[in-house]
């Protein structure tokens, strides 16, 4: 009973942090077509503002949200500053690989040079701990796992019932139709980056909220958010959220029967042998045009 | 990429491989290479000091990788993002096969090369099938998996502890530590003498041929007889081969191994080598090696400061000259040639 309700418990809250994380990642890609790998800097520098703004004396309920609407910012001016000039460009998919690396790198030492090394906590959202089938559990931990499937279900509201939602995944079907209708595709793109931009950043106060953050922190919820995207499908919003609680359960599983030390290499496994199998991922219908 | 500009008339319809238009003249470009290594060869006697040396060697094995990576990034056109775990490999490979192994420094070094190739046709299976950004996905996760069962299985690898007191190359009974490190300084350049005249031999080829042409119009050169299967794994393992004797020469070279060496910051200096130089040249990976190795010892001064700065002017050059360092002199010297040729 405790085995299997650690595993269900661990599986739920890992599975929203890579949901936050995969979803965002996922929404660039089929906007823009582009993979952005500074996207679990944002996560960091999400913690980080948020921290700043407690530090600073706001109470924690102000901070956060101010946190993510500034990350929507930056999102925007990243994608204005190191992906919009280059699209267009015929090796555009590899030379933003590398300037957003590159603009990663810029932020990740940025961060340590103002904030130092020095690991730091945010508040939790809710401090204190509870037991529920005989796993204890922080009930920040418990917030996190309530909170992420609302703000989810609040993206696809806003993907699929909204003028502006309909609009971002108009771009991401058929560009040059777009234009054509009159939709503001620059801004849109700028919209995707700033959405995922925020949502990074609120996965990174959560994350910063029950663990000590470094600016470093981001690069390891990236690659599983890689993980996420590779396994649920890229071409759509839906399949990387299953396939991030899908591998949250299968992490939670594993290092609770392998251990720890050989959760990640079985999870690459997995993942090599499904793009061997799925090449377009377990929930994805049909992909987008690649090349 | 390639140039389509007026295509050359050369007499000898005999010629085994398909002549390329605007293809440098062999004769010409082996002048070149041998004046350009003859030079490099040179160096030790205007640099007199180890430091440079040191940097040097450096240059050396990042361009060996670089310009490896070269071959399947910009002339196969295989998003292979697990190249720096082939340099892992063989950096691993030969740290095992010296120290618990016992093997001979050299033949481990070759061995190596051999360990990184096999790599690379087993993570050619899995991208057989895909495209693009799934292709970086994979070989990505490649990269992660080798990285954490090196973590996982610390009994023999170290861990994240990594490996100390690797057995380094000899040389008869050449001192090598107190050289002034020339002997690790020639042995880097003929390896990179060794690997530069391969890849340009292969891109010349049939072969490198055939590869380019998979690369811009894959359907076009399947139904013309090139097997896809056989042409990618042989890209990526031709790409390997050099790429993990150089790492294998890093781990004699640094006497340790650490995981650090599958990490992103790396991967990133090491790729942004590849771009900044430009693709499918060969050469403009190890201009750029040279050029960005140097660079970032000009600016020990500016301490953390230092990959802010190089993150900027990697983000303005890739902004302003997409085909990178090579796209830059190609278009000058185009301006300039053009001028010259005009009132002729």
């Amino acid at each position: 009973m405790s085995a299997l309700a650690e595993i269900l418990f661990g599986g739920l809250f890992q599975g929203s942090l890579y949901a936050m994380m995969a979803v965002g990642l996922a929404l660039v890609w089929t906007t823009i077509g582009v993979f952005n790998f500074s996207h679990g800097v944002f996560m960091m520098l999400g913690a980080y503002i948020a921290w700043q703004l407690v530090e600073l004396g706001l109470p924690a309920m102000i901070a956060f949200p101010i946190a993510v609407v500034v990350m929507a910012g930056v999102g925007w001016i990243l994608q204005a500053s190191v992906v919009r000039p280059l699209i267009g460009r015929p090796n555009i998919v590899l030379v933003v690989v590398i300037t957003t690396l590159a603009a990663g790198s810029l932020i990740e030492n940025g961060a340590l040079t103002i904030w130092g090394p020095r690991s730091k906590q945010i508040p939790a959202l809710i401090a204190g701990n509870t037991t529920i089938g005989g796993v204890g559990v922080s009930l920040h931990q418990i917030a996190i796992i309530v909170i992420t499937p609302l703000i989810l279900a609040a993206l696809w509201m806003f993907l699929n019932r909204t003028r502006l939602g309909l609009a971002l995944r108009a771009v991401a079907q058929n560009e040059d139709a777009s234009h054509l209708v009159g939709l503001n595709v620059t801004a849109l793109y700028g919209l995707a980056f700033a959405i995922a931009a925020s949502l990074a950043g609120l996965a990174g106060i959560f994350m910063g909220g029950y663990r000590f953050m470094s600016p470093v922190m981001g690069s390891d919820p990236l690659l599983k958010a890689l993980i996420v995207v590779v396994f649920g499908g890229i071409s759509s919003i839906s399949g990387p959220i299953f396939a991030a609680y899908l591998i949250g359960f299968f992490e939670a599983a594993c290092s609770y029967y392998f251990g720890l030390y050989w959760t990640p290499a079985l999870l690459f496994g997995v993942l090599i042998l499904t793009l061997m199998v799925r090449p377009e991922g377990i929930f994805a219908s049909r992909s987008r045009g690649l090349a | 990429m390639t140039d389509t500009t007026s295509p050359t008339t050369l007499g000898h319809a005999e010629a085994a491989t398909p002549i390329a238009p605007g293809r440098t003249p062999w004769k010409l470009e082996a002048i070149g290479f041998v004046l350009g290594f003859t030079l490099l060869a040179l160096l030790p006697l205007i640099f007199g000091d180890t430091y440079a040396r040191h940097i040097l060697i450096m240059a050396f094995i990042y361009a060996i990788v670089a310009s490896n990576w070269d071959l399947s990034l910009g002339y196969g056109g295989v998003f292979n993002f697990g190249h720096l775990a082939l340099f892992g490999i063989g950096v691993y490979a030969y740290s095992l096969l010296t120290k618990l192994a016992g093997f001979d420094p050299w033949t481990a070094l070759f061995a190596s090369g051999v360990i990184a190739t096999l790599a690379a046709i087993l993570v050619t299976i899995p991208i057989l099938r895909l495209k693009g950004i799934y292709i970086i996905l994979v070989t990505f996760g490649f990269a992660q998996l080798v990285m954490q069962v090196i973590i996982s299985q610390s009994a023999i690898t170290g861990g994240t502890q990594g490996l100390v007191r690797i057995p380094g190359l000899y040389l008869f009974d050449h001192n090598m530590v107190r050289d002034g490190k020339f002997a690790y300084f020639y042995i880097a350049l003929a390896l990179l003498v060794a690997s530069t005249l391969f890849l340009r031999v292969f891109v010349r080829s049939r072969a490198g041929a055939s590869i380019v042409a998979l690369r811009d119009n894959e359907e076009y050169a399947i139904s013309r007889g090139v097997s896809i299967v056989r042409q990618r794994m042989l890209t990526l393992a031709a790409s390997a081969f050099f790429t993990g004797i150089a790492g294998a020469f890093y781990a004699a070279y640094q006497r340790n191994a650490s995981i650090d060496v599958f990490g992103m910051s790396l991967a990133t200096i090491i790729l942004s080598m590849v771009l900044l130089g430009g693709t499918s040249t060969i050469y403009g990976a190890i201009i750029a090696s040279f050029v960005l190795t140097i660079f970032a010892e000009w600016m020990a001064d500016f301490g953390a400061w230092r990959p802010m700065i190089t993150a900027v002017l990697i983000i303005g050059v890739m902004l302003a000259y997409p085909s990178g360092l090579v796209g830059m002199i190609k278009a000058s010297w185009g301006a300039v040639a053009g001028r010259l040729k005009r009132p002729a």
